[in-house]
């Protein structure tokens, strides 16, 4: 269990990382994270055999979206131990330009 | 059809329930209860008459055309509920490309301001499915003033979504606009 927390704060930190992930969704009807011994890593669901990231897109996003979920699969599947990646786009959030 | 399934599911073990209590009330004759007279307390007495007669009818040959009608619409009804069945559910999220869906709100918020931006829409309603094939479904639906020319607010909110989905990358592979006249009053917005 120790083994899945670490892979998830592994996969929610390269997640975070990647640039255009405003941050980790949280899921509508299920709470869409992994728990361990007094904690829980929310925004990754780590199983058997998938790892499963939410994530919230900063509007505009700095490339299509697909692209970047593509993104986003391609660099937490390195922290996934071989498991299948999967990349959920869990909503938008309107960035505010800093200069105005 | 998941939802229809666990209402027929539920009623029919409530049911269930309600015959094993009376069988065991009735089977242990508490109180006033014989099993001879459980059909009759059940309601069943008529129904087993007309039940028994009606089947014996049908082995004898003697049915109606009212009866072939009953039996073929029940025999097509049961055919399209087992098809149902067989049909694999919709998915919850709108798939991307291998291994990423976006949820149908994200679309949803995306496109719901896209319809808005147009002067003459007053308030717009979007609804997105998605598919087991890449791409999401999305019905929109335009609130505009009466004597607007809808045809013209209906290619004009297609072309901004389409350009602004393309440009964002979100899949939709089937597109529905429909810009129907409403009071400004029930409206979200009454001006633009």
């Amino acid at each position: 269990m120790d083994n899945y927390l670490q892979l998830a704060r592994a996969a929610a930190e390269a997640a975070l990382a990647t640039e255009g992930v405003y941050s980790l969704g949280t899921g509508r009807y299920v709470e869409a994270a992994t728990y361990g011994p007094g904690e829980k890593v929310t925004g990754v669901v780590v199983g058997p055999d998938e790892v499963r990231v939410h994530i919230v897109v900063s509007y505009p996003p700095p490339e299509p979206i697909p692209a970047l979920a593509e993104r986003v699969r391609e660099r937490v599947a390195s922290e996934a131990g071989g498991r299948a990646m999967t990349v959920v786009v869990e909503d938008l959030e309107v960035v505010r330009d800093e200069n105005l | 059809m998941r939802i229809f399934n666990r209402i027929v599911v539920i009623l029919l073990l409530a049911g269930l329930v309600y015959l094993a209590i009376a069988t065991v009330v009735y089977v242990f004759e508490l109180g006033p209860y014989e099993l001879e007279g459980l059909p009759n307390a059940l309601g069943f007495g008529g129904l087993y008459e007309g039940l028994n007669g009606y089947v014996g009818n049908i082995e004898s040959g003697n049915i109606d055309a009212l009866d072939v009608i009953v039996l073929s619409a029940i025999t097509l009804l049961g055919l399209v509920l087992f098809i149902l069945e067989l049909k694999p559910p919709t998915p919850r999220r709108v798939r991307m490309q291998r291994g990423t869906y976006i949820t149908r709100r994200a679309v949803e918020r995306e496109v719901s301001p896209l319809v808005e931006q147009e002067p003459e829409v007053l308030q717009s309603n979007v609804k997105v499915k998605a598919q087991r094939r890449p791409g999401a479904k999305v019905q929109v639906g335009a609130s505009i003033r009466p004597g607007e020319d809808a045809r013209s607010v209906q290619s004009e909110v297609q072309s901004r979504v389409q350009q602004q989905m393309a440009e964002t990358g979100v899949p939709v592979s089937d597109l529905r606009v429909r810009a129907n006249e409403s009071d400004p009053r029930q409206t979200k917005t009454r001006v633009k």
